[in-house]
């Protein structure tokens, strides 16, 4: 039973990192990027090909380093945020709307069927394996206490993660981003340079995409096609919406009921005998009817974003009293115009 | 008085329709421009091209000196050019404060690395004082008590005056009001009639582009008027009353006007 907890609360930390870097993205910059989950599969993928070693016929894929786990994932974020830069480039130059998440489909698409069709890249459908317990040798860890280790890793890196972003959530630079999902033309009368800063969020959303990857690939220890799919993403939406889009908290809590809550729920059902696939339907069936409800009942989320409020009763005084408080949100926008 | 904003022989085109041509004119720095014409005369396709939002066919747009045609609509922010919309943009969900404070723009402030970082000492002094003023401006224009508001819960007039602070946050050199008195009633209008003369004192000189002609006629200085793309005639608008040109294009199709509102 403790090892099933330790399991799903390291996939819980690993989901709540993802969630975070796709609430900059659309939480904060308000664009509804779909090419997210390419960006968490890449950094899987190269954590991979730089930690496994050479490759052994019969399979293939690119570098086949044996370099420190931790080096490995910097290397797989920063590959993952230059993909985000160029598909950025390219996708917030003109793009808005469901135009913007059409060519980010389209894109993490590309990446897809490279990825399972190009063998010399990550060796194909087949995909990699054989990141067994990253670090555990270096620590002197066996296979009974490493699964503590690495949940303690990735909730080390959740910590940081909210840390960084809460930061730049209170920030000029959290703030100047939710003017360019409220009203873009106004942005730039003001003077925000709307690409550039919509380029910098998507680069750091999909920085963080890859560094969940990174720890992912640890996790699963191999990584493979069926692993992964483009729609992956929408879990992920279904999580920031559930708990709040822009908001941190709110992300962390989505992922716990979205991602934790209904897959643990439905994971004891009886299995019916010739029907396999009844659990994970019903999954996904439950996910579609909770989304309905939220965005019906409760667009805003569980706990919505909380914008600045000035306490002081007169609003003279001289102390700053700039403090963050929650307000009930209006009615959703889910920037797909 | 110096020229701050020189606009010449602008051009414009969508297809088949000549929305602006050969459009010239100036304003000077102090005062307040008006900017009239029946609809279709291409103001706000001017307006456009001015501020950086459309791209002109050919001619230039001069300010303060520097050519600016052609420049992205947030280098001309940065030069001290700001325009307003027909229709109010404010920021919805964000509060009433916080769209005044984000009307003061600074790239070092909101660059990546320095917002990691946290504030030093001295821009929480900034930012301290930003807010004092912030409250100051709202207070002028009647929006303190709503300062903790969703900006997008505001009532039409309210988001009016809201854009009116914004840009007394920012002092732009020049700032370009199009059609302010839209849906606005007389009681707030003399507000903004007031809140107008006040950008001049504050040192924002001022284009405003208004069918009101009441109004036009209380606050301006200088008023160009333009019809079908060009400019017909310039000069304070007690001349322009006399002028057949303004009079067939403009003032004479429309006397209901100056009926509606007297």
């Amino acid at each position: 039973m403790i090892d099933y907890l330790v399991s799903i609360l390291t996939e819980g930390a690993i989901f709540a990192i993802l969630a975070l870097g796709l609430n900059i993205v659309w939480g904060w910059s308000g664009d509804f990027d779909l090419a997210y989950y390419g960006y968490v599969a890449l950094g899987a993928y190269m954590t991979m090909v730089l930690t496994i070693g050479k490759a052994t016929a019969p399979t293939e894929y690119i570098l086949g380093l044996t370099l420190p786990f931790p080096v490995a994932v910097i290397l797989a974020t920063i590959s993952a945020m230059l993909l985000a830069l160029i598909v950025g480039a390219i996708a917030l130059r003109h793009l808005r709307g469901i135009y913007f998440s059409i060519v980010t489909l389209g894109a993490v698409y590309v990446l897809y069927i490279f990825a399972s069709q190009f063998v010399p890249l990550f060796n194909g459908y087949n995909g990699l394996s054989g990141l067994f317990d990253p670090m555990g040798d270096f620590f002197g860890l066996d296979f009974t206490t490493y699964p503590y280790f690495y949940l303690g890793v990735c909730v080390l890196v959740l910590v940081i993660v909210v840390v960084g972003v809460t930061r730049l959530n209170g920030s000029r630079f959290g703030l100047a981003l939710r003017s360019l999902r409220e009203d873009e033309r106004a942005a730039a009368v003001f003077g925000r340079d709307i690409y550039l800063m919509k380029l910098k969020a998507y680069v750091l959303g999909a920085g963080i995409g890859g560094l969940g990857g990174g720890l992912f690939a640890g996790y699963l220890s191999a990584f493979n096609p069926s692993a992964w799919s483009p729609v992956e993403t929408i879990i992920l939406y279904a999580a920031i919406l559930v708990g709040g889009r822009g908001s941190t908290r709110g992300v962390v809590l989505g992922v716990a009921v979205m991602v934790l809550g209904l897959q643990e729920a439905t994971r004891y059902l009886p299995e019916f005998a010739g029907h396999p696939t009844f659990a994970p339907a019903l999954r996904l069936i439950l996910t579609g009817i909770v989304l309905v409800l939220f965005i019906r009942f409760r667009p805003q989320g569980l706990l919505p974003e909380r914008r600045m409020r000035d306490k002081d009763p007169t609003g003279k005084g001289g102390v700053a009293v700039a403090v963050e408080q929650p307000i009930v949100g209006p009615a959703l926008d889910t920037g797909v115009a | 008085m110096t020229a701050l904003l020189e606009v010449h022989d602008l051009h414009k085109h969508f297809g088949g329709v000549q929305a602006v041509t050969a459009c010239s004119f100036t304003a000077a720095e102090g005062q307040i421009t008006g900017l009239i014409g029946p609809n279709g005369a291409g103001k706000s396709t001017a307006i456009d091209l001015i501020s950086g939002f459309k791209l002109p066919d050919s001619g230039t747009v001069v300010f303060e000196g520097d050519q600016v045609q052609g420049k992205a609509p947030h280098r001309i922010s940065r030069m001290g050019l700001i325009r307003t919309f027909q229709t109010p943009r404010e920021w919805p969900s964000l509060t009433v404060l916080e769209n005044l404070i984000l009307a003061c723009f600074n790239a070092r402030r909101e660059g990546f690395w320095r917002s990691l970082r946290g504030p030093t000492r001295a821009e929480k002094k900034r930012a301290q004082e930003e807010l004092n003023r912030a409250r100051a401006v709202l207070e002028e224009f009647g929006l303190l008590e709503l300062r903790n508001e969703r900006a997008g819960n505001l009532s039409g007039g309210q988001k009016r005056l809201l854009e009116f602070a914004r840009i007394r946050m920012a002092e732009p050199r020049l700032v370009i009001l199009d059609e302010p008195m839209g849906g606005v009633n007389p009681v707030l209008g003399e507000r903004m009639a007031t809140a107008v003369l006040a950008f001049i004192t504050a040192g924002t000189s001022v284009i405003i582009v208004e069918h009101n002609l009441p109004f036009i006629e209380r606050v301006t200085d200088q008023v160009v008027v333009m019809a079908e793309g060009t400019v017909i005639a310039e000069g304070p608008f007690d001349q322009l009353r006399n002028n057949q040109a303004v009079v067939d294009a403009y003032l004479g199709e429309m006397p209901s006007y100056d009926d509606a509102d007297a």
